[in-house]
């Protein structure tokens, strides 16, 4: 936190962010592919809707597991909870929107 | 001085004087206007956050009177106690009042009050606006009520749900009430939130590092920040559905492209959240009061504030677990639910960590604690039954039934009315400066527990053999009788207790004997002062030494501060002086001197009330001519905060002096001017979110062709966005015109003039191009959104016009930058937001 306080307190939002903007982007790539038809055009064993969404889902896991890698480890508070946050966020990703693996789409 | 660099503890001490006089010069300076000219100025948080509980109380006994004439009707299946009519407005006017007018204004005044004394300083970070939003309040309050007397009041449910709330289905002015004077009200919330965040962030004692600040602050924080965001989506269905129904524009209307189900996404985007803004505050409560009353030290400090974390973004991906049975395809579904799901997780790791403080401590079975064993029981129930109600199927089974109706009366007095309970008992011998009288407390406890659990647990029952909510009689249903007998038996059970909580309470502030300095002996800042706290809280702030971890204060601390010893002692410049710190490490960077009591809340908040009058009575005209007395307030309410002449430094400690305010660039204004562009953000997104949705999702008939002319469009968006643009580059020119000591006159009023020809092409596109927004649902939400580019461009041109005024006046000087920092990036925010809307706008002509 040394000298850069709202600094660290978006770093410790950053992880839970990342989930957010993977649930928005998957949810609306969801309702756009719905009403564009996109469900219905392939796209190798999946269609190009569901392609789209896992496309999604993956960068949001991306980003989420880099940044708990670059976060450096510590046990103090200042080090501790933007890691945490982090973790809340990448595994919030991982849950929320794995019904994109098995769930009909449309 | 850096954010970083903080003076050592003993550079920050002053030499003691004597307390008396230190008392009496404070007073002076701090406290009300005498009478009743006190009622109408007084702008102190503590007499702000004790109006804003008293109002919410009295709004709760309103709407637990609501409750009981429900109960009444239901207690028997061919009930004539009250026509179907009435009975609508009665649930709705009490689900509304319990929602908006008891429980947010409650968390708000119980946060103005605690704050500033928790983080050791004396006021919150904007006095006026505590003051405004409280009026703000009281005159929506005072709307919905009258409404309720004449028999005019809302009857559509408190979500109010198109298109039952339409003007088709609910003519007359009914749901208008509900709409205007609920968005009133939430003006109040909005102010609150913006001070609220911005008092944690800049306002605490020198040294008190965020990760040491107390727990209820972290809650706080999150609820204020839930607030900004979760505020808007309403305030936006709100103005969409009045507009739909004063002007005929169809945003909900599927036979003119519009969608019944925007409005639940935009309600329940706010109405989520909403259960744990409620909840945060609540829970903050009892992170604060469970390791006192267990004399102990709170359990997991880091994974409650992760936990925060958590519920602040999750809780915000969970609202369409109202709108389960609307028809959404099973992946969206299988998304919420799961969100649903998982939210339960960082409330468990909370109730954990309070088990475990109790575990390691000594609890004390105090009246707190019994309101806190009250909120286990209940809370942990009305938890699972919202895990039950996360899954899909079981969902589409209970829905709409009693059964949902007793989760969220499980959730929401569980989670909410128990911790407030606890910790209006915590905190009321300090409140009051008395003691309690023993017994009532512990009685009124249990005949609220024994009714509750009676009135509720039943209810469950009732909705599990298929009673829908919110109807009024149900002759045909025998089996449902005996259940709604219990359930009415049991709820004037629980009507008594909460009269005798009142009891206790009256009692203790009237007749109680005087309480002793810190009765629980707390180790926290807020009890180390006298009783009932003085009008300026501390005689000099706390030093770092006293604010190192988040158990400071104690009886120590505040004989120290009493005798001036901390920093900033005293006022002996006769102003209201507060310290102004870095968010991260909290040091000292400047002196923000607060407004004095002033009538300008009141006049301002009464201007407003005015314009929402006209519009609840259908007089558009005489609603915008009302709007002038608004504008006149808002400027005057700045050119308060001008100073008369120049402001010398302040000796915070010996020989350390800081700037004022009037010289310093982050100020307080700027912070809560960024918070409020946070909301407006939130607000333009939800606008955007309803234009894709409108256009993409929404059945209905294809919108008309366009209009104007394409190239005449394209014209008038560039010529727009250009102007803006150039608007743009002025403010930051004209503050280092003003640093390098030119004079910026003609050049803002080149930025003025920029602004003023953005709005006139914008005004040209609305004319000319748009075509009638009447017709269609996706023309209607294209006109709502060039109006809500108008509207910004408008308020950019009154920042261009402050500056220019001080600039006229010779306000502006180096150093002295006036109104150009936040004309700036208010003028930034509208340029980004007019060239999203232009992109919107064409993708959404090219998808036609």
């Amino acid at each position: 936190m040394k000298g850069r306080g709202l600094l660290w307190l978006g770093l410790v939002a950053l992880g839970p962010a990342i989930w957010a903007a993977a649930f928005t982007l998957v949810y609306a790539l969801h309702g756009a592919g719905c009403a564009a038809g996109w469900a219905g055009i392939d796209a190798g064993p999946v269609s190009l809707h569901r392609l789209l969404m896992l496309l999604g889902w993956l960068a949001g896991i991306t980003a989420g597991g880099w940044l708990l890698l670059r976060l450096p480890a510590g046990k103090d508070r200042e080090t501790w909870l933007p890691r945490a946050g982090a973790l809340i966020g990448l595994f919030a990703t991982l849950f929320t929107l794995v019904p994109v693996l098995f769930a009909s789409s449309c | 001085m850096t954010e970083n660099s903080m003076p050592p503890a003993d550079h920050l001490a002053n030499p003691p004087q004597p307390a008396l006089r230190l008392h009496r010069e404070l007073t002076r300076v701090w406290s009300n206007a005498p009478g009743i000219r006190g009622v109408f100025t007084a702008v102190n948080h503590s007499t702000i956050g004790l109006r804003f509980m008293c109002t919410a109380l009295i709004f709760f006994g309103i709407g637990g009177l609501l409750a009981m004439l429900i109960r009444t009707q239901l207690a028997t299946r061919k009930g004539a106690f009250l026509d179907t009519e009435i009975y609508n407005q009665i649930f709705t006017m009490h689900g509304s009042i319990m929602m908006f007018l008891f429980a947010i204004p409650m968390l708000e005044g119980l946060a103005m009050y605690l704050l500033p004394k928790m983080l050791g300083t004396r006021d919150m970070a904007f006095p006026r606006l505590s003051a405004f939003g409280y009026w703000c309040y009281l005159f929506g309050g005072l709307i919905l009520i009258g409404a309720l007397l004449m028999g005019v009041a809302p009857r559509d449910g408190w979500f109010m749900y198109t298109p039952l709330s339409g003007s088709t289905y609910s003519p007359g002015i009914n749901a208008d009430v509900w709409l205007l004077g609920v968005t009133f009200v939430e003006i109040s919330a909005l102010a609150a939130a913006v001070e609220i965040t911005v008092t944690i962030l800049r306002m605490r004692a020198p040294g008190m590092k965020l990760t040491q600040m107390p727990l209820f602050a972290w809650y706080i924080l999150g609820a204020a920040v839930m607030m900004l965001a979760g505020f808007p989506p309403l305030i936006l269905g709100s103005v969409l559905l009045e507009i739909e129904r004063a002007f005929g524009w169809p945003f909900f209307d599927p036979e003119r492209g519009g969608d019944p189900l925007l409005w639940q996404h935009l309600f329940w985007l706010f109405g989520h959240p909403e259960v744990y803004i409620i909840f945060l505050p609540a829970a903050g409560i009892l992170s604060t009061v469970i390791p006192v009353l267990s004399r102990t030290r709170i359990l997991g400090y880091g994974a409650i504030v992760a936990s925060i974390l958590g519920l602040v973004f999750l809780s915000f991906g969970l609202w369409v677990h109202h709108m389960f049975a609307v028809g959404i395809p099973h992946m969206a579904l299988a998304f919420f639910s799961a969100a649903s799901l998982l939210v339960a997780v960082p409330t468990a790791v909370q109730v954990f960590a309070w088990i475990g403080t109790m575990w390691k401590g000594r609890p004390q079975l105090k009246l707190p604690m019994l309101y806190i064993l009250g909120f286990f029981f209940t809370f942990v129930m009305g938890g699972l039954t919202g895990v039950m109600l996360a899954i899909v199927p079981f969902n589409w089974q209970a829905h709409d039934t009693a059964f949902v109706t007793a989760h969220l009366h499980y959730v929401l007095i569980g989670g909410f009315v128990f911790p407030m309970m606890a910790g209006l008992a915590y905190w009321l011998p300090m409140i009051s400066g008395r003691r309690r009288i023993k017994g009532l407390g512990e009685l009124a406890f249990w005949t609220i527990l024994v009714g509750f659990h009676g009135t509720f647990f039943i209810m469950h029952l009732t909705g599990l053999v298929g009673m829908p909510r919110r109807i009024d009689v149900y002759p045909d249903h025998p089996e449902w009788e005996m259940l709604n007998l219990v359930s009415s038996v049991f709820s004037f059970v629980m009507t008594f207790g909460f009269a005798l909580f009142a009891l206790d309470c009256i009692l203790q502030a009237w007749l109680g004997k005087h309480a002793r300095r810190d009765p629980w002996k707390a180790p926290t800042l807020d009890w180390a002062m006298a009783l009932p706290p003085p009008a300026y809280n501390f005689a000099s702030l706390p030093r770092p030494d006293m604010t190192g971890s988040e158990y400071a204060g104690g009886a120590e601390v505040a004989l120290t501060l009493a005798r001036g010893e901390g920093v900033l002692p005293g006022a002996p410049r006769g102003h209201r002086e507060v310290l102004v710190t870095g968010i991260g490490h909290a040091s000292p960077q400047h002196v923000a001197i607060l407004p004095a009591n002033t009538a300008l809340p009141i006049q301002f908040a009464a201007s407003i009330g005015v314009f929402v009058l006209m519009m609840l009575f259908g007089l558009y005209y005489v609603a915008l001519a009302a709007l002038l007395p608004v504008l006149w307030f808002a400027w005057r309410w700045a050119r308060a905060l001008v100073p008369a002449g120049s402001v010398p430094p302040v000796e915070i400690a010996p020989g350390l002096q800081l700037p004022t305010h009037y010289d310093s660039a982050a100020t307080l204004t700027g912070s809560g001017l960024a918070c409020f562009l946070f909301a407006n953000g939130t607000f333009f997104a939800s606008l955007i979110f309803g234009l894709a949705f409108i256009t993409l999702v929404s059945p209905g008939p294809a919108p008309p062709p366009l209009e104007g002319q394409a190239a005449v469009s394209a014209m008038l968006i560039a010529g727009g966005l250009l102007a803006a643009a150039l608007a743009s580059l002025v403010p930051g020119r004209a503050l280092k015109e003003v640093s390098e000591a030119g004079s910026p006159l003609r050049l803002i009023a080149f930025g003025l003039a920029a602004n003023l020809a953005a709005l006139a092409a914008l005004a040209g596109l609305a004319i000319w191009q748009l075509g009638d927004p009447r017709v269609h649902a996706q023309t209607a939400v294209r006109a709502a959104l060039l109006g809500y580019v108008a509207l910004q461009l408008f308020i950019t041109a009154i920042f261009a016009a402050f500056a220019l005024d001080q600039a006229r006046r010779g306000e502006l000087a180096a150093g002295h930058l006036g109104a150009l920092r936040h004309w700036n990036l208010w003028q930034g925010y509208t340029l980004a937001i007019g060239a999203i809307s232009a992109a919107v706008i064409w993708a959404q002509v090219l998808s036609q």
